[in-house]
């Protein structure tokens, strides 16, 4: 064994073993396949040395040495298996359990006790005694089968803490716990979130947030890191509480937003029961955030879940068989002349997804009008979006950077893995600087934090510049001029750098200045750029050509349909031609076309916003890849079975187009798909995209919108959007916790501004955009810049984002 | 006997610089600026042979030349002021009383490792020693003895003076490294010792005030001096505490290796009337108990451990026949409960269990057994904890059933105490 340090042979129970100096005797005994029985201890954590569980004999050393934390030297004989080792280990194990309920574990008639419990549980039952919901999935079980312990030496202490419920996501139960610290030291080292800690001293030592904060108060992540940790079942996930162990494990994609971690999907008795994170050292490393951890079984398994085909028959859906429903569709749609046809997917589709969908709408109708929702989120300025791909970096180069610039980013809830990576990075030696309007999970660990006040940002980014080029240069900013020399300093001096773009500019009215800003100061510094697209699949809809104005492979395409104009439209009468709408809620459409045509895994709302609902399958249920924000091919495989009638997306349209009598859709499985895109999108079969250029858009739009900027004046108002958007819904209207962590339809505005209109917090607000009102809950927030509000919406009021004739007044009732 | 430590406590305005300086002090300081490298004062306290006061016994200038010397990082000096166990309160009047000598120890021994930065970590409740530290530090950045270019010798030190986090555990060396740096207080897994890798990651040497207090003194009469009080391997004068059934409680500084007897009897006056000694706690709570026959023991290091006990940290406790040793036991394992901090199962869960058996037998609920429960407990505590504090809860309560297991079986056969404690008690 090679190692940069040399190795040394060390003696464990008769058996030589060569291991890397600096190693743990522990890390030795694995190696070498001796079993030393550890509870505190874990792969992904420094040593604690605090269960001593794993205490050894080591020849010519004092006491009982704790495997865990003694490091090997060279000629070292170790005993694991001695006879007083045993004893002690016991007596330590004894201790462990005095304050754990332990029937699980030594009662005589724990086996048949197994048999008598098969049924899930809330409560007590009569049979067993089990109060743990991790029966089978417990450390403590292994260890105590593994050494042997059949008898208790002391009562149990029961300390009778109420079990913690409040908070979403996970329960809490310090009644199980052993105080192992293996949740704290990971919430510490390396999610660096520190929400929790240990209280109090000896006997009355507990797990919490310091200072009777709740989790949520205490900057929790809810990414559920501790809850994997833990060796017994002291944290639980709420969600698959009681449900024991799964049947089997599938590794697939996250599509939630653009990292693309890889997790493992639990299913049991065919059902999505829960989601562990991956290894995946090149990408999420075995973290996750809370959509990732906690989102996707409540996701996928919503009650609400499209299962039938139906058509809107005297304001009602109805259930049709698909033969019917494909029928319909192709009657309608062969009506569609290329002009009266508009197709919008969803950009967390998979690639096979969006190219059939583009090939259905370019070959089938002959019409270029295809589309993703994604556009109307970055709307005009998608093209400097796409200048920041080309620049593009990797997350090895995020690893290996000296500075990163964190551009909008809060990685609190969206993306906290790439938080992860950013913390690391800092504990490296990495400078991190960040700009945000607003306190968020990155300004208390940021070297710098520039604040710019509202509509300030491309002037702090070109005064950063400025500087950069001549640091004798005298830029006063409002943010105070000392910050951004520092700023300015880091990046001059830095040899790597890397900036991240989050989404607080995205939709931001200076958002071309910006990010034109940003790709000059990237250009500057040399840095590589990675932009962390909200949506899944972005990256694939641009190369598949599903994105508006780009073609397969990522080259220009004429005749584009403009989603957000069509949104704008007044309902009227004359208006002809169909939608086909995937993965996108039909609601604020209806009205724009003669027919729409929803396929989706979620219902609307509304029942009438669509005429034709064709069910489709989740990403849990089918094969295919997507490509990430570094442009890295990932895979998606099936875990379970679609529900009903529902099939993966790729496969309604090749059927509709089969039935519409159209030649080229004759996919049987997605691997036909797959076969036929790398000759049309060059590079589309590689593991990475190393290519520069992704897509390349004409100017046109762009133009468009700053004349029209010129014409109508600046608005005043700003609707941000709830990121968190699958299939055109919020995570949060299928997942309640969501609903808790990030309140949506909520108004944020400045004291001053609130002052203005008249505003106390805890009031509510009538706002008036575009000729739409909403009432929303004010909450008065000093960090929220004057000047502009902040509200997270739904999709369907995407159309007051940019308020020109905007009132606000107080609401009463 | 010639005092050195106390020489000037009783002296009124001691704490000022002035008064200090007038009975002869910082003057060890510029003679070590101008006249020695840092090596070459290791090596004459290290020739001293001064021990560790704290309660280990450690050689100080061997800790000192631990610190290794071609290291980029920073190197500090911490004091460990967090006197915190009961019976011990002698670093409390060298800070109320005598601050400056302290101060310059500090910085002697700042110099000797070339660290730059020191700190005194005072025990959070030490609110006006923690005072007078702080006085006596403006005072010397005023005359110059601390910060930049210190009498113009061109070492550079800041002190800071840092009040604990009020807990026992505080004082155990790396545990009050955690402290300082702002973490929970929670002892550290060696190696790495913190003389190689200390506060924040960098090398680190932890000192108790006493030792420190005894720097200038060395510096200034030479090893030999020193070499001259006590004995041969426990050289110097050493603080006692005395505390318990005595007539003259009070810190005395006598030679090491005067026997118990003299500080108990000749300084202390001996136990109460009427009263004949029972048992001695000798260093501290932490250490086992030295019967009356034991009484000429000579107070050092080495005949201590042969006594079955342990010098540690000078605290004599002496507990007369009017003392019920299972109330004893239940008053010093309340102690060490509270205190364990929780870290590593043996001491946390093993405390409270000693805890609530010997407060069981107390009570008068105690159960045949229960003796033998408590001595298993112990054994599953001793040896196997991540600090010794774990050992320290041990040590006098196996001792105490032990020496005493009489009282324990009367009191769970009798439900009440074999000798009525004729003190009020606490």
């Amino acid at each position: 064994m090679n190692s940069p340090h040399g190795s040394v042979h060390v003696t464990i129970d008769n058996r030589a073993v060569e291991i890397p100096l600096g190693s743990t005797i522990l890390k030795a005994a694995e190696a070498s396949g001796i079993y030393i029985p550890t509870l505190c201890a874990h792969k992904d954590l420094t040593p604690f040395g605090g269960c001593r569980i794993c205490i050894v004999e080591v020849e010519g050393m004092r006491g009982f040495p704790t495997a865990c934390t003694t490091p090997v030297e060279e000629g070292m004989i170790v005993r694991t298996q001695t006879a007083q080792i045993q004893s002690i280990r016991n007596e330590i194990f004894n201790l462990i359990l005095s304050e754990h309920p332990a029937s699980c574990l030594i009662c005589d008639e724990k086996d048949q006790c197994k048999e008598y419990s098969v049924t899930v549980r809330k409560v007590g039952v009569t049979t067993g005694c089990r109060f743990c919901p991790n029966d089978g999935q417990c450390e403590l079980q292994d260890v105590a089968d593994k050494i042997g312990v059949t008898e208790l030496n002391y009562p149990i202490y029961y300390r009778n803490l109420p079990v913690e419920k409040d908070d979403p996501f996970y329960d809490r139960d310090y009644n199980l716990c052993i105080l192992c610290g293996r949740c704290v030291r990971i919430c510490q080292e390396v999610r660096t979130a520190n929400a929790i800690a240990f209280k109090q001293r000896g006997r009355h030592t507990v797990i919490g947030p310091a200072f009777k904060r709740t989790h949520l108060d205490a900057g929790c992540e809810f990414c559920g890191a501790c809850v994997s940790v833990c060796p017994t079942g002291a944290l639980s996930e709420k969600s698959r509480k009681w449900r024991g162990k799964e049947d089997r494990a599938v590794t697939t994609t996250c599509p939630l937003c653009g990292i693309g971690c890889q997790i493992n999907v639990l299913v049991k008795q065919e059902e999505v029961m829960g989601v562990l994170p991956a290894e995946a050292p090149e990408l999420n490393n075995g973290q996750l955030c809370v959509k990732g951890r906690f989102c996707i079984p409540e996701a996928v398994n919503t009650y609400k879940r499209m299962k039938r085909y139906q058509k809107l028959e005297d304001g009602v859906l109805v259930e049709i068989t698909p033969d019917e429903a494909m029928a319909l569709a192709a009657e309608k749609l062969a009506t569609c002349t290329p002009d009266s046809f508009g197709l919008i997917i969803s950009p967390d589709s998979t690639n096979e997804d969006f190219y059939v969908a583009q090939k259905f709408a370019r070959e089938a109708i002959g019409s270029n009008q295809i589309d993703t929702t994604a556009s109307s989120y970055y709307d005009g300025w998608f093209s400097e979006y796409l200048k920041l791909f080309s620049i593009g970096g990797t997350l090895e180069d995020l690893r290996r950077a000296s500075v990163i610039v964190a551009v909008g980013l809060d990685t609190r809830y969206g993306r906290s893995v790439m938080g992860v990576e950013l913390r690391q990075a800092m504990r490296r030696g990495a400078l991190i600087v960040t700009i945000h309007p607003r306190r968020h999970n990155l300004s208390v660990i940021a070297d710098v934090w520039l604040k710019p006040p509202w509509r300030g940002t491309p002037r702090l980014l070109n005064d950063l510049m400025t500087l950069i080029n001549d640091p004798r240069h005298n830029v006063i900013v409002s943010d105070g001029a000392d910050k951004l020399d520092k700023a300015a300093a880091i990046l001059r001096g830095a040899d790597s750098t890397v900036t991240l773009i989050g989404s607080e500019f995205t939709p931001d009215i200076d958002c071309d200045k910006i990010y034109a800003a940003v790709d000059e100061l990237a250009k500057a510094t040399h840095a590589r750029i990675l932009p962390l697209p909200a949506a899944g699949n972005l990256v694939g809809s641009i190369f598949m050509g599903a994105y508006r104005q780009l073609s397969p492979g990522g080259g220009p395409s004429d005749h584009m349909l403009d989603v957000h104009n069509m949104l704008h439209s007044t309902p009227s009468d004359d208006k002809t031609g169909g939608l086909y709408l995937i993965g996108v809620d039909p609601a604020p459409y209806r009205g724009t076309a003669e027919f729409i045509i929803s396929q989706n895994s979620y219902p609307a709302e509304n029942a009438q916003a669509a005429d034709l609902v064709f069910p489709a399958a989740m990403f849990t249920e089918v094969d295919g890849t997507m490509y990430n924000q570094e442009k890295r091919l990932l895979n998606l495989h099936k875990c379970v079975d679609p529900p009903g009638d529902a099939l993966p997306n790729w496969q309604i349209v090749s059927r509709l187009a089969a039935r519409m009598g159209k030649a080229g859709f004759e996919y049987a499985t997605v691997e036909d798909v797959q076969a036929e895109i790398p000759p049309i999108v060059k590079g589309a079969g590689d593991s990475l995209i190393k290519r520069n250029k992704i897509g390349v858009m004409t100017k046109k739009t762009l133009e468009e919108i700053r004349a029209k900027r010129a014409r109508d004046g600046m608005p005043t108002f700003r609707i941000s959007l709830d990121e968190h958007i699958f299939r055109g819904y919020p995570l949060s209207r299928w997942v309640g916790g969501m609903r808790i962590i990030q309140p949506v339809d909520t108004l944020y505005i400045n004291p001053a501004d609130a002052a203005q209109f008249g505003l106390a917090d805890g009031e509510k607000a009538a706002v008036s955009v575009n000729g739409f009102e909403r009432v929303w809950p004010v909450i008065i927030d000093d960090e929220q810049p004057s000047g502009e509000v902040r509200v997270a919406v739904n999709a369907a009021e995407w159309n007051m984002r940019y308020g020109l004739s905007i009132t606000i007044r107080k609401h009463n009732g | 006997m010639e005092k050195v430590l106390f020489t000037h406590v009783d002296q009124p305005e001691q704490h000022r610089i002035e008064t200090y300086v007038k009975n002869g002090g910082y003057q060890a300081l510029p003679k070590v600026l101008r006249d020695y490298k840092p090596d070459e004062v290791i090596d004459i306290v290290r020739k001293s042979g001064l021990r560790g006061r704290g309660g280990a016994g450690f050689s100080a200038g061997m800790k000192w030349s631990f610190v290794p010397r071609d290291t980029p990082k920073p190197k500090y000096l911490c004091c460990n002021a967090d006197e915190s166990e009961p019976g011990t309160c002698k670093d409390r009047v060298l800070m109320e009383r005598d601050p400056h000598l302290v101060v310059e120890g500090i910085i002697i021994a700042a110099y000797a490792i070339q660290a730059h930065q020191a700190f005194i970590y005072v025990r959070g409740e030490f609110v006006y020693p923690a005072f007078r530290m702080e006085q006596a530090v403006a005072e010397a950045y005023a005359k110059g003895y601390l910060g930049r270019n210190i009498l113009d010798s061109g070492y550079d030190l800041d002190l800071v003076v840092h009040t604990g986090g009020g807990a026992y555990i505080c004082g155990e060396e790396t545990a009050l490294l955690s402290s300082l740096e702002g973490d929970r207080s929670l002892s550290r897994i060696r190696p790495p010792f913190p003389a190689v890798e200390g506060l924040y990651g960098c090398p680190t040497v932890v000192n108790n005030v006493e030792t420190l207090a005894n720097v200038p003194y060395i510096i200034n009469r030479g090893p030999d001096w020193f070499r001259s009080h006590g004995t041969e391997k426990s050289p110097g004068t050493k603080i006692f505490s005395l505390s318990g059934n005595v007539k003259r409680p009070g810190n005395y500084e006598v030679d090491l290796g005067v026997p118990l007897s003299y500080v108990i009897n000749d300084l202390g006056g001996g136990v109460p009337e009427g009263h004949t000694l029972k048992a001695i706690i000798p260093g501290g709570a932490s250490t086992p108990l030295l019967l009356p026959h034991q009484i000429d023991t000579p107070l050092d290091f080495e005949s201590m451990a042969q006594a079955g006990s342990m010098l540690g940290s000078g605290a004599i406790i002496v507990i007369d026949d009017g003392a019920c040793m299972v109330w004893t036991a239940m008053k010093l394992i309340d102690f060490f409960q509270h205190e364990s901090c929780g870290k590593c199962t043996p001491c946390r869960e093993g405390t409270a269990w000693l805890k609530q058996l010997i407060n069981r037998i107390e009570g008068g609920e105690g159960r045949p057994g229960d003796i033998d429960l408590i001595l298993d407990v112990c054994g599953n505590i001793m040896g196997r904890t991540i600090c010794p504090l774990g050992d320290a809860a041990v040590m006098p309560t196996e001792s105490i059933i032990k020496l005493f297991r009489n009282e324990f079986e009367y009191h769970i056969d009798n439900k009440t105490c074999l000798v009525k404690t004729s003190y009020p008690l606490a």
